[in-house]
Order: C-alpha cells, then structure tokens, then sequence
C-alpha cells in the first residue's frame, strides 16, 4: 500500500505492510507462547508420548509399536495435531466471538495478513517443538540423526503442520460456535489418536490398518518413518504424502471458502 | 459548537455516504441513506435497536459489502482501496475486545503498528499515562474497569491521529463521571481537528455534544438537522405532540418519529 495519509494535525502517515504484518507476528507470538494450553500441547503432549512409548521400547517392554522413527513420528505427529485442532482452532473460535478480529478488520491490516500471521506463527512453535522432540527422542531411543535427517523431519513436520492447521481451519470456517468447534476439535483429536494408534498397530485387522495409513495420522507417522529410514521408502510412503498433500488442499478450500469473522 | 447549517471552511465533506443500502439475505437493513458529514463537526445518529446504525457504520468500516451506494472517506472509496480508507479511519466498536493474553502496552504497540507508527517504548508509556493509566502498564484489557477499557478504546481509535472518528455507542455502561470524560475528549479530538461520527442511545448526549444528529429507522433516514433544529422542525408534528409531556425535547421528536414500541 502506498498511499499517504495527513493527519488533521498535518503529519504525513504511510501505512507499510511490511510493519503491519510485523507488528501482528509479535503479537500472534506474544499471545502464543503466554498461553499455557499452547506450550501444554506443543511440547508436553508429545514429549510425554516419547518418553513413555520410547522408554518401553528401548527396555524390550510389550508393546505394538517399534523404532524410533514410529516412536519420534508419533510424539511429533501428536503434537502437531493437538495444538492444531484443539490450540488454534480454539484460539481462533475465541477471538472470533469475542470481537477480536472486527476490532483488527476496521485497521488498515489487510485480512490474508491478519490470518497468515496466525497461521506462520502456528508453524514456526511446531518447527521449534519438532527440535526438541527429535533431540529428546534420539535421546531415549539411542539413535544418532544425520544433518539430513534433521532436515528431512523438519520439511514433513511442516507438510504435518499444514496439514493439521487445515483440518482446523476447516473446521472453524464450518462452525460458528466457540463450543462446538472446542468438542469437535476433542472429538476429532480422539478419533484421529486412536485410528492412528490402533490402526496403525494392525491389531484392528488389515481394513482398519489400511485405512489407518491413510488418515491424517496414520500419513504423517508414515512420513515421518519414512525420512528417518530413507532406504526404506515405499507406496505407503508415498501414499502418505498424496494422503498429506489433499488434505492441505481440501482443508485450505474449505477453511478459505467458508470462513467467517464474525460468530455471528 | 460549529453551526452546521453555515458552510464549514472546507466545504469538501470528510465522509459522504451515497445512495447506502444495506442487506442480509433478504432483508434491507440500510435503504437508500444519503449522508455527508463535513470537517471538524460532531454528528450522531440516532434510532432505535435494530434501526440500521452499526450496520450504517459497518459499511463505513468497510466491515460488510453494500448492497449498492458509495462511501467516501476524505474522498477515498472504502471499496476501492480499503486499506487507504481505514488508514483515515479511527474506530471504538460497540464492544472492543483485544487479545486477552497481550497487556495494555502491548496492546497499544500493536495498534501503533498497524497504522505504521513508529513510536517509543517511552512514547507508548506516556500515551497510556495520559489516560490515567499509567500503574495499569502490565495489566490485560480485561482485568480493567469499564471506564478503563474504554479510555483504552478510544485512544487506540485516535492513535494515528484520524481525520474521521466512529463511536458505536460510546459511552454506554459508563458511570456519569466516565461519561463527562468522554464527553470533553471528542470535544478536544475535535478541536484539533478531527471529525467524528457517532451512534447513541442517549439524547442527552446528542444534545450535549453532536452538532448535528440524524434519526434513522427501519434502515431509512428519517430527519437530519441540528438538535435544536429538529426540535424546530417537528414541534407541531402530530406524533411528536402526542408523546410530549412539556416543552417538546429531542427525547420527543426521537420517540415521535420512531414510535414508542420497544426494540429487541
């Protein structure tokens, strides 16, 4: 934007949409990491899991699950949900209905610089809690990663990222309620949790572990299985990443499409 | 007070509204309303709940897409370049709200941003001061007392210094004292040089400090004069003297013109 304003006082104000955008990612961020639901499901959730499924492994335990590729994919893959369909959507749902973004829509914010910092904001706390939970996890489960592989996680925690924060803009551009969108977004996290858990062990049958594969969960452990164990890559692999791909795309139609500002 | 009936200095007005109609699906909540207000003058708009002011205002704001008609802000399409026009802009909507996690200062920062400010830590300390609430720094908007929140408000509308002011209902739910205070700041904005425009319930406010009031219902604009001025116009009017306890008020002429039903 270049237009000039003058005040009545005199005083030339030209808004620059670099400042804009740069004045709402400090807040997005200030705003993102004060909440303690936000630091709760990014880092605690999934360094939870790591340590509990990963001490299990490592210690020969029973379990269904094997490999620090599944275990890391499965901290990061749960942790990027969580803080997507429960944080952000909620957040979202919140300031909706509390008037937050009519107050920002009548500044001269453009509206895509309004979402997109949110959005940013949401996938660079991901990346950060993707850092920590792969040094954790090489830690409980005694794997070195290569500069590689560490490069490769980060690019599929950012597919996963947008994956997640698709589904939840989805769903808070098709339900206005603050309510509904906090138990759909629970209800979503259960489902998407236990088809990815148990799906994916195969302990439901071939069917369900098929499908599995190709829920959001399922595609991302599969990617996340696959960088760390490149030789190893394969249709289910790549099924995963057609699987990841859609639902960005349908996720961001649906979310763009029929997203309203006001609750009401 | 400027008398409006005498052309201002700069006759070109700072908001002129076109042929304005407004709809939600199939019902007209805005129809056909002309409006000009010029440089440096007060002007309110008055009607009853649902008569079509926030939505009036909402256009203005570029908050909703008219059905059809203009609005100029300062000469500047709000449709065609809505960026430029909310630049000019200083809006206190009916309920503020701001990020609940961010304190006042941060508050005020980022608002400062948006309009492309650049000021000072100390700056920012000094505005709040001004207000009276210099202790309340590190406070969040909603820890603050109405009168607070809504000094806040305002000088978050007015930080840019806007040739044009938008008060949706500004002092409702305020105590008198807080009232008064309102009252002598539009009367200061105004002095230096600043145009406002706003929406309210109370006749004593419009007399009090609008040098011109509107009347608008059912989406249409019923009367515009200066409050003394439509006192004049409608002393006889039949409705008005049935409503009438004494002298004839703006209260009367409002409830005249408007009917005396209540309004959800």
């Amino acid at each position: 934007m270049t237009s000039a304003i003058t005040t009545p006082t005199g005083d030339t104000v030209r808004p620059e949409i670099g400042m804009i955008f740069g004045s709402l990612l400090r807040a997005d961020f200030t705003v993102l990491l004060r909440s303690g639901r936000t630091l709760l499901l990014n880092f605690a959730v999934p360094i939870l899991i790591l340590v509990i499924i990963g001490l299990r492994t490592t210690k020969g335990g029973t379990t269904a699950f094997s490999g620090p590729g599944f275990v890391i994919g499965l901290a990061l893959t749960y942790g990027l949900m969580a803080s997507s369909l429960i944080g952000y959507s909620n957040t979202i749902a919140r300031d909706r209905d509390a008037g937050v973004f009519q107050r920002l829509r009548v500044t001269p914010a453009p509206t895509w610089a309004i979402m997109c910092s949110r959005l940013l904001v949401q996938i660079v706390v991901d990346l950060i809690m993707t850092v920590i939970v792969v040094i954790i996890g090489s830690i409980v489960t005694r794997t070195a990663f290569t500069a590689g592989q560490y490069l490769l996680l980060v690019c599929v925690s950012i597919l996963g990222g947008a994956m997640f924060l698709a589904i939840a803009q989805a769903l808070v551009a098709l339900v206005r309620s603050a309510a509904v969108i906090n138990a759909v977004g629970r209800l979503l996290y259960i489902v998407f949790l236990l088809l990815g858990l148990l799906g994916a062990s195969g302990i439901l049958g071939t069917t369900i572990h098929d499908i599995a594969n190709w829920s959001p969960v399922g595609a991302m452990i599969n990617l996340y299985g696959g960088v760390l164990n490149f030789s190893s890559w394969g249709w289910t692999e790549t099924n995963g990443l057609i699987a990841t791909a859609a639902y960005i795309i349908i996720g961001a139609l649906i979310g763009i499409r029929w997203f309203r500002w006001e609750a009401r | 007070m400027n008398d409006p009936v005498t052309p201002a200095p700069n006759p070109t007005p700072i908001l002129n509204i076109a042929s304005l109609v407004v709809r939600y699906g199939a019902r007209t909540a805005v129809e056909d309303v002309n409006l000009q207000i010029n440089r440096g003058e007060i002007f309110g708009l008055l009607g009853p709940n649902g008569a079509g002011k926030t939505s009036t205002l909402s256009a203005i704001e570029g908050l909703l897409k008219p059905a059809a008609g203009t609005v100029l802000v300062d000469g500047v399409d709000i449709q065609r370049d809505p960026l430029a026009a909310k630049a000019r802009l200083g809006v206190q909507l009916q309920a503020s709200s701001f990020q609940a996690e961010l304190t006042i200062e941060q508050i005020v920062r980022l608002y400062a941003g948006l309009y492309s400010l650049r000021i000072t830590r100390a700056d920012i300390a000094d505005r709040i001061r001004n207000i009276g609430l210099g202790d309340e720094l590190g406070k969040t908007f909603k820890s603050l007392s109405g009168g607070q929140q809504q000094r806040l408000s305002l000088l978050i509308a007015v930080i840019h210094q806007p040739v044009l002011l938008l008060l949706d209902e500004p002092t409702s739910g305020l105590d008198p004292q807080s009232r008064r205070q309102l009252w002598d700041r539009i009367e200061n904005l105004r002095r230096g040089g600043g145009s406002i425009l706003l929406t309210t319930h109370s006749m004593e406010e419009a007399q009090a400090v609008c040098d011109r009031v509107a009347i608008i219902d059912h989406g249409k604009l019923l009367t515009l004069d200066t409050p003394a001025g439509l006192i004049a116009k409608h002393r006889d009017d039949p409705r008005v003297v049935k409503v009438a306890r004494a002298d004839v008020t703006l209260e009367d002429v409002f409830i005249g013109l408007t009917g005396s039903e209540i309004r959800d």
